[in-house]
């Protein structure tokens, strides 16, 4: 297994989003899908998940509904709304500026 | 609708938290359930499963509580919770909690009341459709800037119509209503133009409206009442339409009712019933009777400023069309909603709702000084949680929560204040045919009183609340809870606050004296005349029945006659005003021999048309000359009496007796003789604006149908009077009412009614914020007293009395409450100002009452200090130093 890495503070939200745009998912098939996409390399409590979820549906970004899962079982699955694709092209291009201007600083120096 | 969708998500969060909570706990019980199972997959026991798949999940409880505050309803549960907390901390001493509720209760209350009578007065809209295109028209002249319009003028707009939009008038006037089989009674009868009603958008609710051409002679016997006139003398009977009752003794067909709405107390409130403005010819040319109130409908299209310009420039073409009445006159639009509240209310209203602001201010600063003195016994506490790292907001949240419990709970108190003073300004306002003023309590006003207990909860709830912040922890925790906390800055704004509340209590008081005793003496004072034998009331002849001059004036000689020999009965007298009467009549006058001055610029004057008996009815005084007699009658030559502001302004040092002078009836001139000269009299409202000039002419030279009767009591109580002349009345005519037959000294209580609640107000208000005032120096000075024991104590131990320690207390209270007074004086003067302004006529001799107020206030600030002096005075010092 690869070394863990924190996640920078507020890119939890952008990586839910990232997720959510391929499709619907519940809680857990988030927190898989987020584990199998950074092949393990994230060091996240699995709980911190949720606020962000909860936070998210306020404001809009995504919506819920409650299905029976394959096997059988009632969860709550999260999809993205217009609001929430605006919301991620927004994030994605602010964090992909972010992302150049600190790769400028740092090969620059 | 996007930004809604999410509040509904948050108040379905809030409303059905239980549902959510059991999701939530649903979502994170599947999570952990997949997990375990993944691990049971690698090999794990279940119960090791499990246990891992918690810890990857992370602290569960806190994860739970940051979810529940994503959903953004965190703070009203903690509000919530502060709220409980302090209901709780307030409920543990009930004696703090009820002194504060009623304090703010009364205080709130008081300003609530105030602000109702402004809401009542001036800002609920008249009950009218299009009200703002509603307009009063005026004839501005020197004495009167809200004068009324001749017909002539009046007909003279008709074809402006076109351009302003349509105008309606009417005129009031007291006539007799009577029915077969009961006594005549005078009611309050205006007669109005065809389309009043339909111009301010009201349909009578029973019957029908005035049809075109009924304003016509000849057509006009149909009669509306109004709602109140319905209920009371015609018990609210449906079959009163097509009924025919009799008005100034000619029969009259009622055709209509008008909806309760319609009379608002504010515009034609005290009218009974409505007749068709029928004119006659004659009466309809007439320009110099200013008889007609006129109001208008602008037309939607027709901006306010233009009808401005428009009115303004038809008052310009009449003054320079007839310079004989209408020269140095103009006109002027307002709107109806401004002129009903009146130009007086507009002035002196403001200025009571800032003075019973002040009282709000008192108790607040009063309760600014208990929440302190209450913050800092618990300063310890403060001082713990805050070393334990209690954030400020969270120091705070319970203080400002307890403030805004007390101030909503006073805000409640207030409505119940509000509505109770509703009731009392009905019942104290009831005119003799049921008439009151109507100040509700709607939304308007509840939403003052809340706002007025919110800003009031910050504005005493702040400031414990930043003493609180700046507590110094070390200090407090190492003096434990001994010994002067908050130390010098806190005192020294205890101190500010006692001497501001003095400063405010003491314009308040002044204010409040000032005004009633202006008010008693205008009710005292008869300047000029005597009223205490005095029965006054006014009769109003019919037309039908006294039609010309000759028949009025012989009913008025027999009338005379009869009532002089009644016993008990000193003098007899009818004139066309007395001293409290409300219509006066006002007219130009030239000298006979004098320069004549510009047209319209010629001296005014009240007149009054007198009976010969009434100097001697009146108590007025005869400085020289004769008084009228029996033979000045509509034959002999034309004569005058002047009063001597008038003799002086119209004939400077000479002898006016013998001069002749002229009153000006538009062009034509009325000359007769000065034959006398008595003393000023002066009228007994205080908004009044005194025209000083008064001149007198006979009765019988000019008779006028309605008139006041004034009968002077020999010896007897003047009440005692009422019976006989009633008696005597109703047998010369039975179909003539005389209306408010009482002692003159009853008539001018009534009048001043409306001054009367004002008054009443400003001394609840004054007394109001010198109990609390007081209040707050005793708890101030107890307090003070109760911290320095340990100082007397030492100072008793080293030589000094008992009696230095009270001095020294008194002392300290006594120089608040001078420092207080002094700055209060200088407000008072500004109200001082300020109420002469607003009432010209009433009496404001302040260095007397303005001193009075300051020996009171000190006094009352000796009384509030003695009690926690004397208690200093008797301090232990043994046992006060074994106490330490």
């Amino acid at each position: 297994m690869a070394d863990k890495s924190e996640l920078f503070p507020g890119t939890l939200d952008m990586l839910i989003l990232r997720v959510l745009s391929r499709g619907e998912l519940h809680g857990w098939g988030i927190t898989n899908k987020l584990e199998q996409l950074s092949k393990s390399a994230l060091q996240v409590d699995e709980g911190s998940l949720y606020p962000s979820l909860y936070r998210m549906e306020d404001k809009g970004w995504i919506e819920a509904e409650w299905r029976m899962t394959e096997n059988n079982r009632r969860a709550k699955y999260y999809s993205l709304t217009r609001a929430g694709r605006k919301q991620l092209e927004h994030e994605q291009a602010l964090w992909d500026r972010m992302s150049a201007i600190i790769a400028l600083v740092t090969q620059s120096v | 609708m996007s930004f809604l969708r999410p509040l509904g998500r948050r108040l379905r969060h809030l409303f059905r938290r239980r549902q959510t909570e059991a999701e939530m706990a649903d979502e994170m019980r599947f999570h952990l359930e997949q997990r375990a199972a993944d691990f049971a997959a690698d090999g794990l026991r279940d119960a090791d499963a499990r246990a891992a798949a918690l810890r990857r999940f992370g602290n569960l409880a806190s994860i739970q509580e940051q979810s529940r505050e994503a959903h953004g309803w965190g703070w009203l549960e903690r509000f919530g919770k502060d709220l409980r907390f302090a209901a709780r901390q307030l409920a543990r001493t009930p004696g703090f909690a009820l002194l504060a509720i009623v304090t703010l209760g009364l205080g709130i209350g008081a300003n609530t009341s105030m602000f109702s009578v402004i809401n009542g007065v001036m800002l609920k809209p008249l009950p009218y459709a299009h009200l703002a295109r509603l307009d009063r028209l005026y004839r501005v002249t020197a004495q009167n800037p809200e004068g009324n319009i001749a017909p002539a003028d009046f007909r003279e707009f008709q074809p402006l119509q076109a351009a302003y939009g349509e105008v309606a008038a009417y005129t009031p006037a007291n006539v007799s209503l009577a029915e077969p089989g009961r006594p005549a009674e005078m009611a309050l009868s205006a007669r109005a133009t065809s389309n009043l009603f339909s111009l301010v958008g009201v349909q009578p609710q029973l019957g029908r409206d005035f049809r075109p051409g009924e304003d016509t002679p000849g057509r006009d016997r149909v009669v509306i009442l109004s709602q109140r006139t319905w209920q009371n003398r015609f018990g609210g009977a449906l079959e009163v339409i097509g009924r025919t009752v009799r008005i100034d003794g000619a029969p009259h067909e009622i055709i209509g009712v008008m909806p309760p709405s319609f009379n608002d107390w504010r515009f034609l409130g005290g009218i009974d019933f409505f007749r068709p403005l029928a004119f006659t010819a004659a009466e309809a040319a007439d320009r110099t009777g200013p008889v007609l109130r006129v109001l208008g409908r602008r037309a939607p299209t027709l901006a306010p400023e233009a009808a401005d310009r428009l009115i303004a420039s038809f008052g310009a073409h009449l003054a320079t069309a007839f310079p004989a009445a209408n020269a140095e006159t103009h006109w002027r639009r307002v709107t109806l909603q401004s002129a009903a509240a009146g130009s007086g209310a507009v002035a002196v209203l403001p200025l009571l709702l800032g003075l019973s602001g002040f009282v709000l201010l008192i108790a607040c600063s009063n309760l600014a000084n208990l929440l302190l003195a209450r913050t800092m016994t618990r300063a310890r506490e403060f001082a713990v949680r805050a070393a334990l790292g209690a954030s400020r907001l969270q120091l705070l949240r319970p203080l400002l929560a307890e403030s805004l419990l007390l101030a909503l709970a006073g805000g409640a108190l207030a409505v119940v204040v509000a509505y109770w003073f509703r009731d009392w300004a009905a019942v104290r306002s009831t005119g003799d045919n049921g008439e009151h003023v109507d100040f509700i309590v709607d939304w308007t006003v509840m939403t003052w009183a809340f706002a007025a207990s919110l800003a009031t909860a910050l504005a005493f709830g702040l400031a414990p609340a930043l003493f609180a912040l700046r507590l110094d922890l070390n200090h407090t925790l190492k003096s434990g809870g001994r010994g002067p906390i908050g130390g010098r800055s806190h005192q020294r704004f205890r101190r500010f606050l006692i001497v501001g509340q003095f400063a405010l209590a003491m314009i308040l008081l002044a204010g409040a004296a000032l005004f009633i005793r202006g008010l008693d003496d205008l009710n005292r004072r008869r300047s000029g005349w005597e009223s205490r034998q005095l029965v006054t009331g006014t009769i109003a002849l019919p037309a039908g029945t006294y039609g010309d001059d000759e028949k009025t004036t012989a009913f008025h000689r027999l009338a005379l006659e009869r009532l002089a020999a009644l016993p008990g009965v000193a003098s007899v007298s009818l004139s066309s005003s007395t001293p409290s009467i409300i219509w006066p009549e006002i007219r130009k006058f030239v000298v006979e021999g004098q320069d004549r001055p510009a047209t319209g610029r010629e001296p005014a004057a009240v007149v009054n048309r007198v009976s010969p008996q009434y100097f001697a009815t009146f108590g007025t005084r005869v400085l020289a000359g004769r008084v009228f007699t029996e033979r000045d009658t509509a034959n002999s030559p034309r004569v005058f009496i002047l009063n001597q502001a008038a003799a002086r302004g119209l004939f400077g040092a000479q002898n006016p007796l013998g001069r002749r002078i002229a009153r000006l009836d538009g062009a034509e001139l009325r000359t007769g003789e000065v034959v006398g000269v008595v003393n000023d009299v002066q009228p007994v409202l205080p908004d009044d604006n005194p025209v000083v000039f008064q001149i007198y002419q006979p009765m019988a030279q000019e008779p006028r149908r309605e008139s006041e009767l004034a009968v002077r009591a020999a010896d007897t109580a003047p009440a005692t009077l009422v019976d006989r002349i009633r008696a005597a009345m109703t047998e010369l005519d039975p179909d003539l009412p005389v209306s408010r037959l009482q002692p003159a000294d009853a008539t001018i209580y009534r009048l001043n009614y409306q001054n009367r609640v004002l008054r009443d107000m400003l001394g609840a208000f004054g007394g109001l914020g010198l109990a609390l005032a007081s209040l707050g120096i005793y708890g101030v000075i107890a307090r003070t007293v109760a911290q320095r024991t340990g100082e007397f104590a030492i100072r008793l131990a080293l030589g000094a009395t008992g009696r230095d320690i009270i001095r020294l207390v008194l002392g300290s209270g006594v120089r608040m409450a001078l420092l207080g007074s002094a700055v209060g004086l200088l407000g008072a003067l500004g109200v001082t100002r300020l109420l002469a302004a607003a009432y010209p006529n009433l009496p404001t001799n302040s260095p007397l009452i303005l001193s009075a107020t300051t020996l009171l206030l000190v006094a009352v600030a000796l009384v509030a200090c003695w009690l926690p002096a004397r208690r200093a005075g008797k301090v232990d010092a043994i046992q006060a130093l074994r106490a330490e």
